[in-house]
């Protein structure tokens, strides 16, 4: 092994001294512009890749950047106004209290047509209900048991287990009951829809008595400007002190529609309170630790920073003259 | 300045024992965290969470 | 060519180097350099406008104004704290995700099982299902509770006494899934007036305990409650 890398060496040696003549005049060759590419293959390489370039983007945006969009404002539907809800704030959790009244409103109005299949009875216990009044809810309810000894299934009062009952049977059920239109599951709501809870609010309390001139409202349809397309099948259901709200709070269409759209935010997201809770304790420990963490940092680089390096030339009479 | 020196070498001076000390105050101080945190937190939002208004509803439960 | 090149630039070089009119420190030439001793580390550039970067900063600001172990014992502090506050915060995100496994809180809702046992009279079975399995539930009369006590637990395969078996005498609660092979056991039926299993002839007493076939253990008795009077809870 020795023997034959020490070979190879001296091989090089013998190789380097035969080619010297050689790598020189290489050398110098490099060094003259002579060999260097021509500017024309240069600009057409350059023109090239620009093309390839520029070609790529416009293709990548033939096939996926334009986006449709609606042909009018009508089409579109209005821009739901911003509201100011507590609950969307960063710390906030929801107002139960709201949840509460809100629930009524779904339960006394909004249950009628639509869905809230996403959710069980029990999430309302600890939330919005005391678990007698839940299990009280729940058993008002049939449910379908497991099969029998006979393989027959029969019919049992609900448990906190089980889901909110839908109004219909099927969706053909919910169509054929309201003339076509399909009154949808409203369980993630909130989410489903452009615009959120303001969305929600604005269509909720955004009927016009009548249906400004010249709109065009098709039949069985009602007008409202925030929904896309203007024609909505679902009427104005809101109106002032439709419910009895056990709280004793006045039953306005508004203060109505802003404990239901809460009471909707909170069926699409239960676990927000949780998660803003955790989110603010996760806030404050990561910026507690980035300032410890700067500061470990400016005191580990502290001596690298503060120390000096200064070239203190040696006396002349010291230096070995090169040359 | 005495006390500082036994707090060093009592804590500070052994890596085993700056490692006992830092991973039980890791403990501590997130029970402790976590409480004062739950409670920052139910200041905040007072008198909007369900604890807040639960006691309406069980009373009234009860008298029915 | 090469060797010429480099020549004359080195020459080019030295020449305009020892024309400057400095002290320079070009280590390539002409070292007259400022003897004013290896003390002072302070020297004058020979740049133009580089007074600002080459000027030895004063760092003393660094230094700490307190007594040095009290910086000792308070850089230690910094750096245990930070390690502990990310211990913590490492333990939290670690526990979260193991929580992830945990069953979720659907599946949660259904491992309990509520039975109203007022409307179960006495001497009779009924059989619900709990988890996937059937559960048998006997409302037992004075004389069987009696006839399961009689029984000389010694000589069982399984010997269990019949208040271990049960929370409440009038109330049996247990697993209908035969030990033997898994069967479901029938009613009031077999030679000792229990359950008799239709598989392979396993017969059952009164207490739910084996008393002959192949079955070697009794039948199983899941966790149960009675919150209430009339409640039974199981799971």
């Amino acid at each position: 092994m020795f023997a034959r890398s020490g070979l190879r060496s001296t091989q090089r040696v013998f190789a380097g001294a035969r080619n010297g003549a050689i790598n020189v005049t290489k050398r110098a060759a490099s060094t003259s512009s002579g060999a260097e590419a021509s500017p024309v293959r240069l600009n057409i390489a350059a023109a090239a890749s620009t093309a390839v370039a520029i070609g790529s983007i416009a293709w990548y945006y033939h096939l996926y950047g334009p986006t449709a969009h609606a042909m009018t404002p009508a089409e579109e539907g209005l821009h739901a106004t911003k509201y100011p809800w507590v609950h969307q704030q960063w710390f906030k959790t929801f107002d139960h209290q709201a949840l509460r009244r809100g629930f009524q409103v779904y339960r006394e109005v909004c249950a009628a047509c639509h869905s809230l299949q996403r959710v069980p009875y029990r999430a309302f216990v600890g939330t919005i209900l005391t678990v007698d009044e839940a299990k009280a809810m729940a058993e008002e309810n049939e449910y379908d048991t497991e099969p029998n000894d006979q393989g027959e299934i029969e019919k049992r009062p609900g448990k906190l287990s089980d889901y909110l009952p839908a109004p219909y049977k099927n969706d053909e059920a919910a169509r054929f009951a309201n003339n076509g239109a399909l009154p949808p599951d409203l369980s993630l709501m909130v989410k489903a829809r452009h615009g959120g809870c303001d969305y929600i609010f604005s269509l909720l309390t955004g009927y016009p008595d009548e249906p400004p001139a010249g709109a065009q409202v098709g039949a069985g349809l009602n007008f409202n400007p925030y929904f896309p397309g203007t024609g909505i099948a679902m009427a104005r259901v809101l109106y002032d002190d439709l419910v009895d709200y056990e709280d004793g709070t006045r039953a306005s269409t508004s203060q109505m529609a802003k404990d239901v759209t809460e009471f909707l935010n909170w069926a699409a997201e239960p676990e927000m309170d949780d998660r803003k809770r955790t989110g603010l304790k996760v806030l404050v420990v990561t910026s507690i630790l980035f300032a410890a963490t700067v500061w470990v940092k400016r005191y580990k680089w502290a001596y690298l920073k503060s120390r000096k390096i200064a070239y203190a030339p040696p006396k002349d009479a010291n230096v070995q003259h090169r040359q | 300045m005495a006390q500082l020196g036994t707090v060093y070498n009592l804590f500070f001076r052994r890596n085993y024992a700056m490692l006992a000390t830092v991973f039980t105050t890791a403990f501590a101080w997130e029970m402790l965290y976590d409480n004062t945190m739950n409670k920052v937190w139910d200041n905040i939002n007072k008198g909007r969470q369900w604890k807040d208004i639960r006691q309406k509803y069980i009373q009234g439960a009860d008298d029915e | 060519m090469a060797p010429l090149t480099t020549l004359a630039r080195a020459a080019v070089r030295s020449s305009a180097a020892a024309s400057l009119p400095v002290r320079a420190l070009s280590t390539s030439a002409a070292c007259s350099v400022a003897a004013s001793g290896t003390t002072s580390p302070s020297y004058s550039s020979p740049f133009k406008g580089a007074q600002k970067s080459t000027q030895v900063p004063d760092f003393s600001h660094y230094m700490a104004k307190s007594s040095g172990s009290t910086n000792q014992l308070f850089g230690y502090f910094m750096v245990g704290t930070l390690g502990a506050i990310s211990a913590a915060g490492a333990k939290s995100t670690i526990q979260e995700f193991l929580k992830n496994m945990a069953a979720s809180a659907d599946v949660l809702a259904m491992a309990k099982v509520e039975v109203d046992l007022a409307a179960i009279p006495e001497g009779k079975n009924v059989i619900i299902k709990w988890r996937g399995k059937p559960v048998f539930i006997r409302h037992r009369t004075q004389g069987e509770i009696e006839e399961a006590n009689k029984v000389n637990v010694s000589a069982l395969r399984d010997p269990q006494a019949d208040e271990d078996r049960v929370k409440k005498p009038e109330w049996l609660v247990m697993l209908g899934v035969c030990t033997h092979l898994g069967c479901v056991p029938i009613g009031e039926a077999g030679d000792f007036g229990g359950w008799f299993c239709p598989c392979h002839g396993s017969h059952y007493d009164i207490s739910g305990r084996i008393r002959k076939g192949p079955a070697p253990l009794n039948l199983e008795i899941p966790v149960y409650d009675f919150p209430e009077d009339d409640k039974l809870v199981i799971g």
